[in-house]
């Protein structure tokens, strides 16, 4: 520690550190423009110098650092005159157009130029103009205000790893531009509009709708994937304008996924549900809440009644809140029906997970950074979970290797050490060939279907290998493409075999806001809130529209999108006597299968609770008035379980639900933190049974993109418009191309079994071969399983 | 003090006071009259008096206005409301600019915060409603004022520029 | 017999009539020149926009008021409330009858004639308490209080007041009041009964509850005090009745202390024959009108008292006052001070 005085105050600071950072600690204000905390020092505009006695000349406190004894003064005659001049200069190229830039009543520049500006500019000769440049549906860019701070480039070399935008030319000359003419693709993008001290980068969406002091700002938590973002919501009247991310070190630091920070759009979409609707002899009409309610009681009542509870199958959003979760387990379970779920998109429920853990990632966000070796299996971290593969790669940037295992050879923003790309039927083999490497006997080996056992490693698998033992500290993450494969079991098994060999930890990428959350209210067939067990296990998604119900409860999905098998879960809902749906939204096909829609509240508009990947336990108020009678889910299930007479549902806050909960899984063993419950191994010899060795034929291969993941997601218009999101629709390697002789000017038709569709379709090299890529296509089968191709003339 | 009162007595008695009240009313009742008889005569007005709002053009027809709603944030009566929004050219333009002159106090301020002088307030004096929500004065009303008295808001503000 | 009773009947009939519609009109054009006055002595011009100058001003607004409707309040006494301004106006019309507005012209030459006003204008207080207490209306009763108990405080002083003339007269026939006066302008009683005409005039006023004793109506605390129910024909004939009494107390000031329709040139050589062609009743209508016009400017310059100063004024000033010049004039009549005693 070293003493330094600021403006005559005593400071006792660690040396290293930069006078501006010592500064913010002690609350004492230096203007600045380039400095962000989270970026490297730039030093480039000079606004934040500072006299420094002895110093002959004033310093910039952004990049001067502490010394002893160091008497700095920040409201000297030095200092002020020298950060005028700084300010005049900044001023030469600013236009004066502030009445119609975004920016303007938040704008650091127009803050300062209030401290530091004067009325009136020296500068009579004419001022720079820069030509905008189009980068995309998220950021609108006025590049004529641009200071050259470079925080945006500095972001995307530093933090989205991409470097998009960059400063070219010198000097008059020096404007900031896309290297490669384009948009801006990173998935993280937003943020520069953040970081933008001027308003040459605001939001497009946003652009010209509202001003900074008409809004308030609420706070909520991001809705979209397992970190929870913790986001300010910007309402002007009831309406949210836009979305800026609230500063939490530990969750997300300062930044937010463009989808957390673009899916706020959806809420005014004309497919939001207002009123309750019910349909009456196949003609929809709204009604009241009371009518609507009464129906769905005394529906699910007679269904009960006559063919028993278990024809009632509940499918829940992993996105939906954890009360919402835990009352829709209550009321469904006191009515006896055990049908439950909410992992939508997995196939393969053979090994049953064990009780609900607290947490899906072994540690908190911040300590991933500290690990030095990552086995990512069967994800794309990149795009499922981007403020979690932000800490991956600052994890990289330390040193750590990642490993990846993934039937595409995706584009990661960090380096990956080895990359192991397989067809996605044999993802275990791979796997069971590291474990091999790893150690020929580990005792998992016994447990194993034959075709496992026989693997050897091959090198790339024994490099993985010895990579993973090498390292310190090591995590493995299980992506969705793993946890929806039709081997999950098996490859969640051989990831504990890997784990175990190499002292690592494992974790789970669940997809959804509240997975974790979901799993501990007991939204499982086979397991109940905080793990409590139950007497007889009900179905699985999966089950549930294999052998279909005659009722069904949905609660915030849309199946066609979010169900593994879209087709089949949508004729068992056709087929059913009785569909409920809890729905922000309506669809098209909602209509048709559906038998009332009850308007749910979106998640800016109820209150609730998400359980995040590290188990931080989230909740949020609602931040605006439900829009027409939509009413905040919660409150819709409550009212439900009372008119069934189910006791314990006197709720008068969600808050009373999220401590019923928070109690039962204190009391309960669930507390604990591990995260990997043990496989139970005893099943894995039957994936034998199901195993298609011959790996002959295409197969279908799917994820969830991006911007698809969720309903709100899926109508956000400018998060549709993204680069990212064009990633879907039919895609074919070269090789199958070739093989069934395809013609790009027609579409191809797609067939699982019963089911079929015919889109365009398109080459792409980064596929292995016979596979079918079929990222965002509703209406077929099973996600991994066979497909076949043809192509009619279609005249 | 006998005097004073006696002074006081004497006063009261012969209704001086009232008599003094007489006076001045009687001799008032012969004074030039001051009043303006309003149709067929008007008071004079200031270049700078503050009446019905307008909002004005540039003289190529392109609307002043640029949304900036520093107008609706200056605003002390809260009387103005303003949506903007991206026209389809890419410029920042109101979609919607209400002004409610049963709030307004024409104070002025919105005219003093526009930097494109686009809101101003007229000369106009002289208006009335016969309708309910007739005293919302919509983006098109304050623009077809705009237009139509064009020429005597330029001329009002010319006078008045050396003083700005 | 029944013929020539029917022609007297008429005939009374038509002087009545002669009486009345020039005072109705009189009256009209007496809200027309008080709006007129107090118009110009509050530097304003008055009406003047309907007919020439504004001429038909009055006509507009006895229209208006006719056509009105007559709101009668739910809760209040209907007949009463209907009765109430035609108690009010009968006895100011009727004082009318003993008024002489020349030595032969008179309607009624009562010998009690002064007697027959004095029980006339006490009568039209009733109709102003019936007014209030059967509007049923709170503004509406406190205007009636304070009216009646206004009114008979100054009716007191006002009673003794005319005391003095009779005295002074000799007589209540109000011609020979005016006879009495005769000889010239200082002959009038207005000198020897100064403090006594004064007096009248001021609680003449406040009988007539005009300004500055309009408490009874006091726009700006009891609204319209006891007519705040009336409107249309009602609320006309209360305006009749009060501005019909202002034209009374003004006609009888001018012929109980200002020698009637005496010349005031009687008695001065050269002048008295030069005006000798000017009919009696033309110096009472211009003396009368003086008074009018007094009313009008008393109204135009002094604020409304406060009760408790009207009563005072009233009680503790008038009574006694008038009380005092009244023994004073009794011992002068007894000694018989000339040339008036």
């Amino acid at each position: 520690m070293i003493n330094i005085e600021i403006d005559g105050k005593k400071l006792s600071v660690e040396p290293g550190e930069m006078i501006i950072e010592v500064a913010d600690k002690a609350g004492i204000a230096i203007p600045r423009f380039c400095y962000h905390k989270k970026l490297s020092i730039a030093a480039n505009c000079r606004m934040c110098l500072v006299e420094v006695e002895n110093a002959p000349k004033p310093l910039p406190a952004c990049a001067t650092p502490v010394g002893e004894g160091m008497k700095v003064y920040t409201q000297s005659e030095k200092t002020i005159e020298a950060q005028k001049s700084v300010m005049e200069f900044l001023l030469i190229n600013h236009p004066l157009d502030c009445p119609i830039c975004d920016q303007g009543g938040e704008c650091e520049l127009q803050d300062v130029a209030m401290g530091y500006g004067e009325g009136v500019s020296r500068f009579t000769e004419g001022k720079r103009t820069v030509k905008d440049k189009d980068i995309g549906p998220l950021i609108a860019t006025e590049l004529t205000r641009c200071i050259h701070c470079t925080r945006c480039v500095r972001f995307g070399e530093e933090v989205a790893g991409i470097q998009e935008l960059g400063a070219v030319q010198r000097g008059e000359h020096m404007k900031i531009a896309t290297y490669i003419e384009g948009s801006v693709d990173s998935e993280l993008s937003g943020n520069v509009i953040d970081l933008c001290p001027v308003g040459a980068l605001t939001s497009k969406p946003f652009r010209f709708s509202a001003r900074a002091w008409e809004m308030q700002q609420r706070p909520t938590i991001a809705p979209h994937d397992g970190v929870g973002s913790h986001l300010y919501l910007h309402v002007m009247g009831n309406q949210v304008k836009r979305v800026v991310p609230r500063e939490a070190e530990a969750i997300n630091e300062t930044w937010i996924a463009d989808r957390d920070r673009y899916s706020y759009e959806s809420l005014h979409h004309a497919d939001r549900v207002t009123k309750p609707l019910v349909k009456q002899e196949g003609v929809w009409k709204e009604t009241d809440w009371s009518q609507a309610l009464e129906v769905v009681a005394k529906q699910l009542n007679i269904i009960a009644k006559n063919d028993g509870a278990d024809q009632i199958g509940c499918l829940a959003s992993p996105s939906a809140t954890l009360e919402e979760h835990y009352l829709l387990q209550k009321w469904l379970r006191a009515l006896g029906c055990q049908n439950i779920d909410h992992r939508l998109r997995k196939t393969d429920f053979r090994v049953k997970e064990q009780a609900p853990q607290s947490a899906a990632l072994p540690c908190e966000f911040t300590d991933v950074e500290y690990y030095d070796r990552f086995l990512l299996i069967g994800s794309y971290l990149r795009k499922d979970i981007p403020m979690l593969n932000h800490r991956v790669r600052k994890a990289v940037m330390l040193g750590a290797e990642v490993s990846v295992l993934n039937p595409v050879d995706y584009d990661f923003n960090f380096d990956v050490a080895h990359a192991l790309i397989s067809d996605v039927r044999l993802l275990s083999t791979q796997l069971a060939g590291i474990l091999k490497a790893l150690s020929a006997n580990a005792p998992l080996f016994s447990t194993l279907p034959d075709y496992l056992r026989q693997v050897s490693p091959d090198p790339a698998q024994q490099a993985v290998a010895d990579s993973l033992k090498a390292g310190e500290k090591v995590m493995l993450f299980l992506g969705s493409l793993a946890l929806h494969h039709p081997e999950a079991g098996l490859l969640k098994a051989l990831a504990e075999g890997i784990a175990k060999e190499t002292s690592g930890e494992l974790a789970f990428l669940h997809e959804g806001a509240n997975a974790v959350g979901a799993r501990l209210a007991g939204a499982m067939p086979h397991v109940g809130a905080a793990g409590s067990a139950l007497p007889t296990p009900g179905l699985d998604a999966a089950a549930m529209t294999h052998a279909p119900r005659k009722a069904y409860v949905l609660h915030q999905i849309e199946p066609e999108w979010d169900c593994a098998y879209s087709a089949q879960t949508l004729q068992a809902l056709e087929q059913a006597e009785f569909v409920v749906a809890l729905n922000t939204f309506q669809s098209d096909t909602m209509l048709d299968y559906a038998d009332v829609i009850l308007p749910a509240a979106a998640f800016t508009e109820t209150s609730g609770t998400y359980v995040n990947l590290a188990g931080h336990w989230q909740s949020f108020e609602g931040a605006v008035v439900p829009q027409g009678e939509a009413r905040p889910a919660w409150k819709i299930l409550r009212v439900l379980a009372n008119l069934h007479d189910v006791e314990g549902f006197d709720y008068t806050a969600s808050t009373e639900v999220r401590d019923e909960l928070k109690q039962q899984v204190e009391e309960s063993a669930a507390q604990s933190h591990e995260v990997a419950g043990q496989t139970d191994t005893s099943s894995l010899k039957s994936y034998s049974a199901s195993r298609d060795n011959t790996q002959q034929g295409l197969v279908r291969l799917t994820e969830t993109p991006l911007y698809r993941t969720d309903a709100f997601v899926r109508r956000s218009p400018a998060l549709q418009q993204t680069t990212d999101n064009q990633r879907t629709g039919v895609r074919v390697s070269r090789q199958v191309a070739e093989q069934y002789k395809l013609d790009p000017a027609h579409p191809v038709t797609l067939q699982q079994g019963d089911y079929s569709v015919s889109l365009p379709w398109q080459v792409d090299e980064a596929l292995p071969g016979n596979h079918v890529w079929t990222a965002g296509v509703a209406g077929l089968g099973a996600p991994f399983g066979a497909i076949e191709l043809t192509q009619g003339k279609v005249s | 003090m006998v005097l004073k009162r006696l002074k006081h007595f004497i006063k009261s008695f012969t209704l001086w006071e009232l008599l003094k009240g007489l006076r001045l009313t009687g001799r008032v009742l012969f004074d030039k009259k001051s009043t303006i008889q309003f149709p067929d005569e008007t008071t004079p007005q200031s270049a700078r008096f503050r009446g019905v709002h307008a909002l004005r053009r540039y003289e190529n027809g392109e609307e002043r206005c640029i949304a900036c709603k520093l107008c609706e944030a200056v605003c002390p009566a809260l009387a103005i409301t303003i949506d903007s929004d991206q026209r389809e050219d890419g410029s920042r333009r109101t979609t919607r600019y209400d002004i409610d002159l049963f709030k307004c106090i024409y104070c002025g301020m919105c005219e003093e915060s526009c930097p494109v002088d686009a809101i101003v307030e007229t000369g106009i004096a002289n208006y009335h409603f016969e309708e309910r929500g007739e005293n919302i004065m919509t983006k098109e009303k304050l623009l077809a004022i705009g237009d139509r008295y064009e020429k005597q808001i330029a001329a009002d503000r010319k006078q008045d520029a050396p003083y700005r | 017999m029944i013929t020539e009773q029917l022609f007297t009947l008429a005939w009374i009939l038509v002087k009545i009539l002669a009486i009345l519609l020039p005072l109705v009109v009189v009256i009209a054009y007496t809200t027309f020149f008080e709006r007129k006055v107090i118009g110009y002595m509050q530097v304003r011009i008055g009406p003047n926009r309907v007919g020439p100058r504004g001429f038909l001003q009055p006509w507009a607004d006895v229209f208006k008021l006719l056509l009105k409707e007559i709101i009668v309040p739910s809760a209040s006494n209907r007949f009463l409330f209907l009765l109430a301004p035609i108690l009010a106006l009968a006895p100011a019309l009727a004082a009318w009858a003993v008024i002489p507005f020349d030595q032969q012209l008179v309607l009624a030459n009562v010998n009690a004639g002064l007697l027959f006003l004095l029980a006339m204008t006490s009568l039209g207080v009733y109709g102003i308490v019936i007014a209030g207490w059967a509007s049923n209306s709170k503004y509406a009763f406190l205007g009636a209080l304070r009216s009646s108990a206004q009114i008979i405080s100054y009716e007191i002083a006002m009673g003794i007041a005319l005391i003095g003339v009779l005295m002074a007269a000799g007589s209540l026939n109000l011609t020979e009041i005016v006879m009495a006066q005769s000889g010239n302008l200082l002959s009038w009683y207005w000198l020897p009964l100064f403090p006594l005409f004064v007096v009248y005039w001021i609680a003449g006023v406040a009988e007539t509850n005009r300004l500055p004793f309009d408490l009874a109506e006091g726009e700006s605390e009891i609204v319209a005090g006891f007519h705040v129910e009336y409107a249309g024909g009602a609320f006309a004939l209360f305006f009749l009745a009060e501005y019909a009494n202002m034209i009374l107390i003004s006609v009888l000031t001018a012929l109980l202390f200002f020698g009637g329709w005496l010349s005031p040139f009687q008695g001065i050589p050269v002048l008295e024959e030069a005006f000798a062609w000017v009919p009696g009743i033309a110096w009472l209508l211009l003396k009368s009108a003086c008074f009018m016009f007094m009313y009008l400017w008393l109204r135009a310059t002094f604020p409304r008292y406060r009760y408790d100063q009207v009563m005072r004024l009233g009680w503790k000033v008038f009574i006694p006052l008038t009380t005092f010049w009244i023994i004073l004039v009794a011992v002068a009549v007894r000694l018989g001070v000339g040339p008036w005693f």
